[in-house]
């Protein structure tokens, strides 16, 4: 039986209620704020001895003087003389706790009188309700962290069904940038969701949005090192202090298209680091993210609309002002079919075709034509498409969408096409996992509580609201809490908090926590949080370990980035992951022959299509050219393409 | 114990002045509360005295002198002083009975220890906190021989030593109750204090006089500390002088003896300086057994009397003379009795 570090006391001025009670310790105690403790009563209420478990939130010291000029007198004005007395002033340490737990919990009544002892292992859980999910058989805790108070290292459990769905869903970090170490508690957390996610729940993955710097680029690569306290902390947690097994990552091209646009391009690192491109199809549902509402009024907004449903994908006959057949599959297809009509309708005199008039028509071709160099890169002229692979996630894999070096549209209509598409899938469950777990940084962002409702924006909200039914779970992080929209942090369950500043400490929205706490969480060391879960009726605080992934300043270092490259040898090493036989003197032969992008466009559907014949197939991709004199007496020699030519080949003029 | 107690009813003896006064309607039917607070009387012990002065009986020297004995911030953080000795006494009329008060009275004595500066309770002996009645039995009828009988109810109106029974006034009979309850805190502090004598082996610094008890003002490890001046044991020149002491001088040595104490070497202190002050500030008489080095003897506890008088017991209003260990013991007292 340990003894008590502690009593509870009461007086009428400072009175026990059935949330808050105060007690005192000796000088020496390891109480401190955020220490739980439990107290036990004694008396027997309803035939049982009452156990109130609580965290401290508040510590006071004094002595016994009335005034400090009575020290001042004391010690003749001199603070050096107060080590000569002889004895030492009577000093208490009173501290104030708030109530996490009654045992019994009926009926509810203030805080007994009673000695007060620290919390062991069982009391933490019982303390927090982990209790009610951490039973054998129906075990949902997810580590999130370690509790520490005196000898005591208690595992804090958050509970799988309220933090993934379905009674509750979403987590939220805020901390300062560069201190709170958001990045590193999600990537801790993300991990510790694999390990024990319960294999009665299903399968899960996750998506992340690497918004800035390289800080999810490198999440399949060890750390570089990793203090034995931390893989304590690990084995305390059951989780193997390992990279992620199975990452993979997207990004698009750079503008001119010879690389991928990511911080992760170091030669070592790019074989699971796939381009993602789109084309026409993928876009135009999306198109309203991309542009002004300014500018689309209700009659530009129908005649994209019907060129999403009559246009695209659909064979136009040669009609009206339509000097031929269109089959409208590209950007490429787009541009020619609005040029041919508006020419069709110039021609004529025409003011409008099929309702839609011609400023209206030439508005449209302007906004939509330019989305393609907007997103140079992402959005392709020809149509080739690189994408995630919805319908075929797989269990406990990570999927790193690089947007950091993009432009702020490309970033909107990547992040609004993603999540659409996963939670289409997810309403059809068969995007692979019947789980999937969204991290989002930057909600300052992409949700600020004022300004102009974006797509992003709306779409983060319904997420927040709606996700958890469909199994898709928002994980957000952002500096200042209370600039994001209320109704996405309020609909999270889960709350985490690293260092804070002191100004977003100063806002409403912390005026339910201490001062002490306040405090406290304004000089969180790094590997602290404070956590707020719906179990939890106080927040407490853990310290995590640090990410077993190489973090993005290390892995810079050790994979640079790889320098700008030329036009063959950008094609070089992209086709050379496919067959490393490629050589370079054929490429640049080619490079000799064809402009830059048609050679492009033959690459990316090259690394699409994967062919088992490499240079044949990248071959093909280009458009034949016939010498320009035929020797005398020779026949024409007719082969057929290896594959035919698309109706309305825009290269067929 | 009662014979109820002993019988395991439940008339357990009263731990409180409510307490008491239930206690006592149950025994004494007739009687009637009284909700009164604490009586007149110094919670201190100390009888109101007539002021006078007296001559002082010199063992040290042949005049009455002043004494240099330290300068008050040298001796800072040196006393040998291990524990701090103090008595309570909380004295209430809880009932009346035909008009006679009856009396309750809770003294409480405890000794407060010191080791590395900090003061905690001596663990040789507990502190002493007695509840009791102060009844003049002779003037109350019908009061049960259980409760005569009982050792923790006083007779307040035995007969003096001149063979006379208090009066039937209640002041008067209130009076006898009150010198019999500083006369138990007084038993109750010599209980202590001879404890400390027989288990120790280092000084006590008790508050108030030690010629109470033989064995204590014999004993070496008692040293009394009075802060009261109703008696003044200094006359004509020795009174110019005693007033004049300065901070950190003392008085020649004395000796303090009567019919009913035992004689012990007696000087003042001044702890502190008077200046700006009233004559008596920071002026303390100590007591101590009469050794052969009465000189020595008394430089040496003035110096830790006055190396006690930090940290200051404010906010307690006889701050100036009290030592912070004595504020320590009466806190300690107040908060358990």
């Amino acid at each position: 039986m340990t003894e008590p570090l502690g009593r509870v006391v009461a007086t009428e001025r400072k009175p026990n209620t059935p949330h808050e009670f105060h007690f005192w310790t000796s000088l020496d105690s390891p109480v401190g704020i955020g220490t739980i403790v439990r107290v036990d009563g004694a008396h027997a209420t309803s035939g049982q001895i009452p156990h109130i478990y609580g965290v401290v939130v508040e510590g006071f010291s004094y002595t016994d003087l009335l005034t400090p000029m009575h020290d001042v007198l004391g010690h003749d004005g001199s603070p050096g003389n107060a080590g000569l007395a002889v004895t030492e002033r009577t000093e208490i340490r009173l501290y104030s706790a708030a109530v996490l737990r009654q045992i019994p919990e009926e009926p509810l009544q203030p805080v007994p009188m009673g000695e007060v002892f620290l919390a062991e292992e069982a009391d933490v859980a019982v303390a927090l309700r982990m209790d009610g999910y951490l039973k054998e058989g129906s075990h949902t805790g997810i580590p999130v962290g370690v509790y520490r108070a005196g000898a005591t290292d208690s595992v804090v459990y958050l509970d799988a069904d309220f933090l993934l769905g379905p009674e509750a869903a979403h987590l939220n970090i805020t901390g300062m940038s560069g201190l709170a170490t958001k990045t590193s508690a999600v990537e801790f957390l993300l991990a510790s969701v694999f390990a024990h996610f319960p294999e009665s729940k299903g399968s899960i993955a996750a998506v992340c949005f690497n918004v800035k710097g390289p800080d999810l680029c490198f999440l399949d690569q060890p750390a570089l090192r990793l203090e034995d306290s931390d893989r304590a902390l690990y084995e305390k947690m059951g989780v193997k202090p390992e990279p992620f097994a199975n990452v993979r990552y997207f990004a698009p091209y750079t503008a001119k298209g010879f690389a991928l646009n990511t911080l992760r391009s170091n030669e070592a690192l790019v074989h699971n680091v796939t381009p993602l491109t789109w084309g026409l199809r993928e876009v135009l549902q999306y198109a309203e993210v991309l542009l002004n509402r300014d500018d689309i009024d209700a009659k530009a907004d129908a005649l994209i609309d019907f060129i999403t449903e009559r246009v695209v994908d659909r064979k136009m006959d040669k009609d009206g002002p339509l000097s031929r057949d269109h089959t409208v599959q590209t950007f490429g297809d787009l541009e020619a079919w609005f040029r041919d009509l508006l020419q069709g309708m110039e021609r004529a005199n025409a003011e409008s075709w099929r309702t839609h008039h011609i400023a209206t028509i030439r508005k449209v071709r302007n906004r939509l034509s330019n989305i393609s160099t907007r997103c140079a890169g992402l959005v392709t002229d020809t149509g080739d498409v690189s994408d995630l692979p919805f319908g075929s996630f797989e269990d406990r894999a990570v999927y790193v969408v690089d947007v950091a070096t993009l432009e702020e549209d490309a970033q909107d209509l990547i992040f609004a096409r993603i999540v659409s598409k996963l939670r289409e899938h997810l309403e059809r469950r068969d995007l692979g996992v019947k789980h999937l777990i969204v991290f989002v940084d930057e909600l300052n962002k992409y949700a600020p509580g004022d300004g102009q409702d974006t797509y992003v924006r709306k779409m983060l909200l319904d997420i927040a609201e709606r996700g958890r039914y469909l199994g898709l779970v928002l994980f957000s992080a952002q500096q200042f809490r209370s600039q994001v929209h209320r109704r996405v942090v309020g609909n999270s369950g889960t709350a985490l908090y690293g260092r804070m500043d002191s100004d977003e400490l100063a806002t409403p929205g912390y005026s339910v926590l201490s001062a002490a706490t306040r405090t406290r969480l304004a000089t969180l060391d790094k590997g602290q949080l404070m956590v707020r879960h719906p179990h939890f009726t106080q927040p407490i605080f853990v310290r995590f370990p640090r990410p077993a992934v190489l973090q993005g300043r290390d892995g810079v270092e050790r994979f640079p980035q790889a320098a700008d490259v030329t036009l063959e040898t950008a094609l070089y090493k992209s086709l050379r992951t496919l067959d490393p036989s490629i050589p370079l003197a054929w490429l640049k032969s080619l490079v000799n022959l064809y402009d830059e992008a048609e050679l492009l466009g033959a690459r990316n559907a090259t690394m699409l299509a994967k062919p088992s014949n490499v240079r044949a197939f990248f071959e093909s991709r280009l458009r034949r050219i016939i010498p320009a004199d035929a020797p005398a007496g020779a026949s024409r020699h007719v082969t057929s393409p290896l594959r035919p030519l698309p109706v309305g080949d825009p290269y067929d003029l | 114990m009662t014979a109820k107690e002993e019988n395991g009813e439940k008339h357990l003896w009263p731990a409180s002045a409510h307490e008491a006064r239930r206690f006592i309607l149950h025994e004494l039917p007739r009687c009637t509360p009284v909700d009164g607070g604490t009586a007149e009387g110094d919670r201190h012990g100390r009888a109101n005295e007539p002021p006078e002065l007296l001559d002082p009986d010199i063992i040290e020297g042949s005049t009455f002198r002043a004494v240099h004995v330290a300068d008050p911030r040298s001796v800072r953080g040196q006393s040998g002083f291990a524990g701090f000795l103090d008595g309570t006494q909380d004295v209430r009329i809880v009932n009346q009975i035909d008009g006679i008060p009856i009396v309750w009275a809770t003294v409480s004595a405890a000794v407060r220890a010191r080791t590395n500066r900090r003061l905690a309770s001596w663990s040789g002996r507990p502190p002493v906190v007695r509840g009791s009645y102060y009844i003049p039995f002779r003037y109350v009828d019908g009061m049960p021989d259980e409760l005569r009988n009982d050792s923790r109810v006083v007779d307040t109106a035995s007969q003096d030593r001149s063979g006379k029974f208090p009066s039937r006034h209640p002041a008067a009979l209130m009076e006898a109750a009150v010198q019999r309850v500083q006369q138990d805190r007084e038993n109750a502090e010599i209980e202590l204090a001879e404890a400390w004598c027989a288990l120790e082996e280092q000084a006590l610094y008790v508050d108030g006089s030690i010629s109470a008890s033989p064995m204590v003002s014999r004993s070496t490890l008692a040293v009394g500390v009075i802060k009261s001046h109703r008696r003044l044991y200094a006359e004509g020149d020795a009174f110019r002088v005693l007033v004049a002491l300065r901070a950190g001088e003392r008085s020649t040595v004395f000796r303090v003896s009567s019919r009913s104490r035992h004689p012990v070497a007696s000087w003042y202190v001044r702890v502190r300086a008077a200046t700006g002050r009233d004559a008596l500030f920071g002026l303390v008489r100590v007591e101590s057994a009469e050794t052969v080095d009465v000189s020595a003897r008394a430089d040496e506890l003035s110096r830790w009397i006055i190396a006690e008088g930090s940290p200051l017991a404010l906010p307690d209003g006889r701050w100036d003379k009290m030592a912070y260990g004595v504020r320590d013991a009466e806190e300690f007292l107040r908060a358990i009795s």
